[in-house]
């Protein structure tokens, strides 16, 4: 076995294994934050800003439904952090025209994807029994939607473009003009949304959360963010993988055939 | 020669060639006309003259439908002219020909767009009207107020248009790729249409709507410096 070989081999194993103490620790993490959301964090305290600390949601039973918020906002959380890192990769990608930065935007879109599915599906599930209704068009949830759409359509884009340089490119246009838009969409929606008012009105107030409650919100923060950072580290890994896959196979196609039945026999 | 005098003569280029071809106004006005048709059949005779009697869901009535009516179908019928005036470029390879010439990308995006925003001037020159006669709305409360919203929308939405119909004509099943990623995001633009437009049937008029007009203004803006810096990643080999 040669030394460069080795060490080439060294650094990926390295590399994997780091991956898969990360998911570990995530997995741990998960586990551990669901135990402290079902055990260590008090009912009847209630998430939704604008209540009073201490009572109970909107009626006097208590309030297992918030739990599901512990989830919720880091999913949210996540989701827009994916499509942060879209913009950048997408800006940087157009600058610089290294694929890896394609490869980290289009990874990133994905997931983001992924999470703001994940965020309206445990929002809905949220508010099914708080709100009486699965969707409501409320400024948060309609900005969520929008988001979910344009970045479906960006990578339904990639999926249908015939030249992948191209496609990465007009994609990275794609993905900035998306997150550019955010703030437009989130005010038209707010405003939208202040001519005809909602059932429920959230309080940019925030509460005082006692210790078990920041301290578990905390922490499913970090837990989802390790979460965010192995699937990246997966996925990305994917893309350079489909990468050498597509010049392999163009390498092959470019080389002229083996002209064996030419060749005169010694 | 400066960019706004190539921008204006690249619209030029393809204002005159739609002039003889009459392949992209045509089809447009007609597919609005068709649409605000349709949007006007569910509605009784009369039923612009008051709001829908009875405690209707959110109490809308059919004067702020109405606004929303327009507004939708100017963009399923602005969406044809886009994707036509985009891949026009690309039949025959006419795109190369634009990009060999001493263009900046900038202006070819700016000649694009403004070209867009003259066939959406004449969609709605001759929408506004049928609109009015359909939906029995005073004129008054109207004109001139829906023409400084055109305005600000046309710009906005004739960007984008040239934008992503440009993007989607490097993807397989063109026609549907680009709706898909237009819609979505000229929600804005397009929310802020038809708040001004109720707020005008309504006789409620602009003067507290300001800051719609921001909102799309910005919107505007926005749109058109990407454009304009991104289109070169776009239509360049």
């Amino acid at each position: 076995m040669s030394p460069p070989t080795t060490t080439g081999r060294r650094s990926g194993t390295g590399r994997r294994s780091g991956t898969m103490l990360l998911i570990a620790l995530v997995a741990a993490g998960m586990a551990v934050g669901i135990l402290a959301i079902f055990f260590w964090v008090p009912t009847a305290n209630c998430l939704v800003p604008g209540v009073a600390q201490g009572q109970p949601c909107f009626d006097a039973r208590p309030d297992y439904v918030q739990h599901i918020f512990y989830m919720h906002v880091p999913i949210a959380y996540v989701a827009y952090l994916a499509f942060g890192v879209v913009l950048v990769g997408s800006v940087a990608y157009l600058k610089t025209g290294k694929r890896r930065w394609d490869i980290l935007a289009h990874s990133s879109a994905e997931i983001g994807v992924l999470f703001t599915g994940l965020c309206l599906l445990s929002g809905m599930l949220w508010g099914r029994p708080r709100w009486g209704t699965f969707w409501t068009w409320d400024e948060t949830l309609t900005l969520t939607f929008v988001l979910f759409l344009i970045y479906i359509g960006y990578l339904l884009f990639r999926g249908l473009a015939a030249d992948p340089t191209r496609g990465a490119r007009v994609a990275a246009v794609i993905g900035i003009v998306g997150f550019v838009d955010v703030p437009l969409v989130h005010f038209s929606m707010v405003w939208w949304r202040t001519l005809h008012p909602a059932e429920v009105i959230i309080n940019p107030a925030g509460p005082q959360l006692p210790a078990s409650e920041l301290v578990t919100m905390l922490f499913l923060l970090a837990v989802y963010t390790g979460l965010y950072v192995a699937l990246m580290l997966l996925r990305t890994r994917l893309g350079r993988a489909e990468e050498a896959l597509a010049e392999a196979e163009a390498a092959l196609e470019e080389r002229p055939p083996p002209r064996a039945h030419v060749g005169i026999t010694p | 020669m400066n960019n706004v005098r190539k921008m204006f003569l690249l619209a030029a280029k393809d204002l005159r060639s739609e002039a003889r071809a009459k392949e992209i106004a045509p089809p447009m006005v007609l597919f609005g006309l068709i649409l605000v048709f349709l949007f006007t059949l569910d509605f009784p005779p009369g039923a612009g003259r008051a709001p829908v009697p009875g405690p209707v869901v959110g109490a809308v009535g059919s004067r702020e439908l109405a606004g929303a009516f327009l507004w939708v179908s100017l963009l399923f019928a602005g969406i044809l002219g886009f994707g036509r005036n985009a891949s026009t470029e690309r039949e025959g390879n006419r795109i190369e020909g634009l990009l060999l010439a001493p263009v900046d990308p900038a202006a070819l995006f700016a000649g694009k767009a403004l070209a867009n925003f003259c066939y959406l001037w004449v969609l709605e020159v001759i929408l506004f009207p049928v609109f009015v006669l359909f939906f029995d709305v005073p004129v008054g409360l109207l004109v001139p107020g829906v023409l400084l919203v055109a305005l600000v929308v046309n710009v906005g939405l004739a960007a984008a248009g040239t934008l992503f119909g440009a993007a989607s004509q490097y993807v397989r099943a063109r026609e549907l790729v680009m709706p898909l990623l237009l819609f979505p995001v000229i929600i804005p633009l397009v929310l802020g249409a038809e708040r001004l437009t109720s707020s005008l049937l309504t006789g409620a008029g602009l003067g507290s709507q300001g800051r719609w007009f921001i909102l799309m203004g910005a919107f505007d803006l926005a749109i058109v410096a990407i454009g304009a810096v991104a289109f070169e990643f776009i239509v360049n080999e």
